[in-house]
């Protein structure tokens, strides 16, 4: 693969996104509540619980990479389900829907009636996108970009606009198989489930290293 | 000024509220509030307003006036707002709407944005004009007397939207967006900043504390919500175990008219214990609260009762670990057994204080994860970051 060609000549737009949190009004003190307000949550809020954590300012402890874990861990004491929850998946083709029907299969066929130390308060945001002003039209500068980028941009393209429902897998596995053609590349980037990540810089290289196996 | 900040949150971070700020280039924004100096808002003010100018944003920062008798009217909101229990009759609320009248004649209420900080001047909001006003609420409103939330939601509704710190503070009777977003400490202000090992000595002998015997301190207001008694209580019990000190740093505010009561019950309960030394610091005693986090071996937030929290996010940055209340947004700052450990009674304070003053490494390994975990969350340029954002939405703006 020449990695200097523009192939159909359709750029990479690199864009990010804030997340700003907003109160939800659901809460949940016990398993019969949490499930219950997974069912009523809007996607966002799905959403923020569940991948939050990939970026490094998470407030959640790095085993449990997900506040609901978290939640049934600490507050609850249920280790067991906690593992569980902690390692649902969340790779493509999955959105928040999906998310949702997991979580709510696993969380609502668990019996327990403890009352939890803490209320789970449910989060939910909003994406604001901006333009980062990157753009690559090679493969060459989409991974020089890539490795460089603000890393808001990285789980926008990769995670987020996936998990809304905004694109049917992410952003840069669409590009390369439009713009390149290269659908064992774009498979093997689908393949990287972004849910047990800590670190968005993690995720970056990652996406980085299977990109420079099948490149350089 | 802004620039400052790159080596410690990174250029990119930087760049992104350049280019937030430069959607408001041209929109005025007041920031009201009710004291100057003392407390953790006046203090973010202090240092929040000089950094929105700097973006080009034409921001100013008013004080509202107010009597004795309309302090202890907004303490006595302030208290049932935050514990659920009060004793406010219709006078008390008559005393604050004359105070929302009279100020409503001398802060200029007509900036494009009116960002208004907790519930001493939440009810100028009757007199706006046709603008945007935001009400930041920095105090646990979630479990309120209720006749005290009553008067105060018909103001609160009339906001465009609300700010709380920490999501259990949200209120399911307001209608309007009640945005999440914790407060900061600012990692260049003289509080905050590096200094040298001489001053911290220089300051502890000013004080006559001994720099040879582990230091325990906490810093807050002489206020029954940041427990002050129950902190000399489980100083006393750690006493048994290891010779230490305690040093409890205060500061009296204007409109806290109840901090000297407290203070004369804390002198009490120290009952001349000489190991223990209870400083009253006048406002802006920065490089002193500094040096004393700094000559710590740990820090205590112990609250009952917290809106935030700041002190927290202030030890963690100096690499101490945090003994802190399981209340309000310590949690947030304080992860159990990562950054620091979260109590809820006095035996659990003294067995945690008993076991970071026995093992410094464990202590230091918190400290520096403090530290990070303050440097991704807490810094004064991410809450400047969400103002910014919350501005664009509330105006119905975009990036």
């Amino acid at each position: 693969m020449d990695i200097y060609s523009y192939g159909k000549g359709i750029p990479f737009v690199f864009q990010g996104a804030y997340y700003p949190k907003k109160y939800s009004k659901l809460k949940a003190t016990n398993l019969v509540q949490l499930a219950d307000g997974i069912a009523k949550a809007d996607k966002y809020s799905i959403f923020y619980h569940m991948f939050h954590p990939i970026f490094t300012s998470h407030l959640v402890t790095e085993d449990l990479p997900n506040d609901f874990a978290v939640w049934i861990d600490q507050s609850l004491g249920l280790r067991e389900l906690a593992e569980k929850v902690a390692d649902l998946p969340g790779a493509e083709p999955k959105t928040a829907e999906d998310v949702r029907k997991d979580l709510f299969n696993v969380i609502s066929s668990y019996k327990s009636v403890r009352e939890g130390l803490r209320e789970f308060v449910f989060v939910s945001c909003y994406p604001i996108v901006y333009d980062t002003g990157k753009r690559a039209s090679t493969l060459a500068e989409f991974l020089d970009t890539l490795a460089t980028v603000d890393p808001r941009s990285v789980v926008w393209h990769f995670v987020s606009k996936r998990i809304l429902g905004m694109s049917p897998k992410n952003d840069f596995s669409l590009w390369l198989e439009e713009n390149f053609g290269l659908k064992d590349l774009s498979s093997k980037l689908s393949s990287i489930d972004p849910q047990t990540y800590t670190s968005e810089e993690k995720l970056r290289e990652d996406l980085i290293e299977n990109l420079e196996e099948e490149l350089l | 000024m802004i620039e400052k900040y790159a080596p410690i949150v990174g250029e990119q971070e930087i760049d992104g509220i350049v280019k937030i700020a430069e959607k408001l280039k041209g929109v005025s924004v007041l920031h009201v509030n009710s004291t100057k100096a003392g407390g953790g808002v006046a203090e973010i003010l202090n240092r929040m307003v000089p950094l929105m100018k700097d973006l080009g944003i034409n921001v100013d920062w008013k004080v509202i006036r107010g009597d004795s008798e309309f302090f202890n009217v907004t303490k006595a909101f302030h208290n049932s707002l935050q514990n659920g229990a009060g004793n406010l009759t219709d006078e008390h609320f008559k005393i604050y709407d004359k105070w929302q009248e009279i100020n409503s004649t001398e802060v200029p209420l007509d900036y494009d944005v009116m960002f208004i900080h907790d519930p001493q001047p939440a009810g100028l909001v009757k007199y706006r004009k046709n603008n945007t006003w935001i009400w930041r609420c920095h105090i646990d409103i979630s479990n309120p007397y209720p006749p005290t939330w009553k008067f105060l939601s018909q103001y609160v509704s009339q906001y465009k939207s609300m700010i709380i710190s920490v999501p259990s503070f949200g209120r399911d009777d307001m209608e309007i967006p009640q945005f999440i977003i914790p407060p900061s400490i600012d990692p260049l202000s003289v509080k905050n900043s590096q200094i040298h090992d001489v001053t911290v000595r220089r300051v502890l002998k000013k004080y006559d504390i001994k720099e040879d015997k582990p230091i325990i301190t906490q810093v807050s207001r002489f206020d029954r919500a940041k427990d002050p008694i129950g902190v000399i209580k489980a100083f006393k019990l750690t006493r048994n175990h290891v010779d230490s000190q305690l040093v409890y740093v205060g500061s009296p505010a204007s409109d806290d008219p109840e901090g000297e009561i407290v203070y004369n019950e804390v002198v009490k309960e120290v009952d001349g214990e000489k190991d223990i030394h209870l400083l009253m610091l006048p406002p802006g005693s920065d490089l002193e609260i500094n040096a004393f986090q700094r000559a710590s071996s740990l820090v205590m937030q112990k609250s009952i009762k917290e809106g935030f929290g700041l002190t927290v996010s202030e030890a963690l940055w100096k690499e101490r670990p945090v003994i802190g209340g399981n209340t309000g947004g310590i949690p947030l700052q304080v992860i159990h057994g990562v950054t620091g450990y979260l109590v809820d009674s006095v035996e659990g304070a003294s067995h945690y204080m008993t076991f970071l003053l026995k093992n410094k490494e464990y202590g230091s390994l918190l400290g520096s994860r403090g530290k990070e975990h303050v440097r991704q969350n807490f810094l004064i340029t991410r809450e400047l970051r969400d103002y910014l954002l919350t501005i664009l939405y509330s105006m119905g703006k975009s990036l």
